[in-house]
């Protein structure tokens, strides 16, 4: 936590306040990555119960981000935080705004767990798996380098987002085969593309929340930056 | 992962509902407190409840009367010849504008720090034990012990402590308030008016005031006026907005700040008065 210093206000209130609030933002952190956690187990195990439970447990998200957001309304009203505070504040908003986008992501990818798919199809569902993981992991990364204002994580996710992107692509190659193989499998096919396509969104929101990670440690904007220019501010090359 | 109950979300601080107040959790009332400078009117018909261990705030445009109804709390303008007064103050219950009160009594209970230092010019421990020795108390100990106890309390001692005897005119204007702070509360009133307390001073030495009053109301009542709008959103619990006055707005900071329901607070607040 050393990056972050925000307990050396003379302000001890605005002390609590700043820790309040990111706890509150790595406790919806969490309660998302198990959220895609159970999306992804649901559809693996074609469990229909664990994905009824994500889908009744969105709300719970929902809350906290208005929660989450009328705290940073209050700290800026009150406090007028400036430098790394205001960029903490602005840094917890939009990642909050994600983090629930990616909720809702999940909700759409349990809704294959109540899809019925034959035998044949179930490599299928064991590739979505394959980029389900991949995309768990990255936003266990993202959110830990949250959790740190780790930079250099944070950038080392960002960059590895082309990884979602090629077994998304991959996948889709893989699904349309199947299309014309067998028409008839389409509308079950289809859910799977939904929720692959949900989980490369996934990947870019946490591509966006590592972008306000670096934002908050280095004050520089990265969005609509192309990688080499990132590669060379930052790492020198 | 844990397991999070949204519950937790709701806000942790007890926000007070002032319009709800019961009798235990009221420090001050004010009723329909009327004040005219000989033909003029400065305050008109002002009802609040002052809630106990609680920073109250009065903010708004100079001369609109915050200054004067601090001043009416510890009958300040009783000094001021062409003064009228009607209406009244309960401390306790009872009216502090009654007859049979005593003014020292009252100002003994309700203690008051001005815009600028005015320490006296004695040694820092004789000024912190002014107010003791005005009463009476004679015995050393008791006193080096109020003494260490209100500089504590101020968030001085640690600066002052091995030079309680020198001078308190030679301690930085920052440290003089909160020497004066000391003193107001060495005789642990009940409540504390502020009247500008950090206008005078430099933004450190005002942050370490906010920090002090934020502390001192776990004992204290605290009213502050302030010019300065964002440091009554720092460092209060309810606001009062006032203008020509009136009492136009007054709630709790949270709600005045982020959503207020006047059109004139919000444009106080926003910086398009005037």
């Amino acid at each position: 936590m050393d990056t972050l210093d925000t307990g050396r206000h003379i302000s001890g209130q605005f002390n609590t306040e700043l820790d309040t609030v990111r706890n509150h933002v790595m406790n919806m952190g969490g309660l998302v990555e198990q959220q895609l956690k159970e999306a992804l187990t649901s559809v693996s195990d074609n469990n229909e119960e664990l994905a009824k439970k994500v889908l009744s447990s969105d709300y719970k998200i929902n809350r906290m981000e208005v929660a989450i957001d009328e705290e940073c309304t209050r700290i800026i009203a009150k406090r007028q935080p400036a430098a790394s505070d205001l960029r903490l504040v602005m840094a917890i908003i939009k990642t909050i705004a994600d983090l629930e986008r990616i909720a809702d992501e999940a909700e759409k990818i349990s809704r294959v767990a109540l899809e019925q798919f034959s035998s044949k199809q179930q490599d299928m569902l064991l590739s979505l798996d394959n980029l389900g993981r991949l995309v768990l992991s990255t936003l266990h990364d993202t959110l830990d380098a949250f959790t740190r204002m780790d930079f250099d994580m944070a950038l080392k996710v960002h960059q590895s987002d082309n990884r979602i992107d090629r077994e998304y692509e991959a996948l889709m190659r893989l699904l349309m085969t199947y299309m014309m193989e067998d028409p008839r499998s389409i509308p079950s096919i289809m859910s799977v593309i939904w929720s692959a396509r949900a989980l490369e969104r996934i990947g870019d929101r946490c591509q966006n929340i590592c972008e306000y990670v670096i934002y908050f440690v280095k004050g520089k904007v990265i969005r609509h930056i192309s990688e080499e220019d990132v590669a060379r501010d930052f790492l020198g090359k | 992962m844990i397991d999070i109950k949204p519950e937790i979300f709701m806000p942790n601080e007890e926000i007070i509902d002032i319009n709800n107040l019961t009798n235990e959790q009221v420090a001050l009332e004010i009723n329909n407190l009327n004040l005219h400078y000989g033909d003029k009117q400065a305050l008109n018909n002002i009802s609040m409840k002052i809630p106990k261990g609680q920073v109250t705030a009065f903010i708004g445009p100079s001369g609109c009367g915050k200054s004067t109804l601090l001043r009416c709390i510890n009958r300040m303008n009783d000094l001021i010849d062409i003064c009228n007064i009607d209406g009244e103050i309960n401390l306790h219950g009872e009216n502090i504008y009654n007859k049979h009160i005593n003014v020292a009594e009252l100002r003994r209970k309700v203690g008051m720090v001005f815009q600028r230092p005015n320490p006296f010019p004695k040694s820092i421990y004789e000024n912190v034990v002014y107010g003791l020795r005005l009463i009476g108390q004679k015995n050393r100990r008791v006193l080096d012990e109020a003494c260490e106890r209100a500089l504590k309390a101020a968030a001085l001692w640690d600066e002052v402590k091995d030079r309680i005897h020198d001078s308190a005119l030679g301690l930085s204007g920052g440290q003089q308030q909160r020497l004066v702070i000391a003193r107001a509360i060495a005789i642990e009133p009940e409540v504390l008016l502020l009247d500008e307390p950090t206008s005078a001073l430099d933004p450190i030495s005002t942050l370490v005031i906010e920090e002090l009053i934020n502390d001192l109301k776990e004992k204290y009542t605290v009213v502050i006026v302030t010019h300065n709008m964002q440091q009554a959103a720092r460092v209060s619990d309810q606001t009062a907005f006032m203008y020509m006055g009136d009492l136009i707005e007054y709630s709790d900071t949270n709600t005045l700040f982020t959503t207020p329901a006047k059109k004139k607070t919000e444009d106080y607040i926003t910086g398009r008065y005037g």
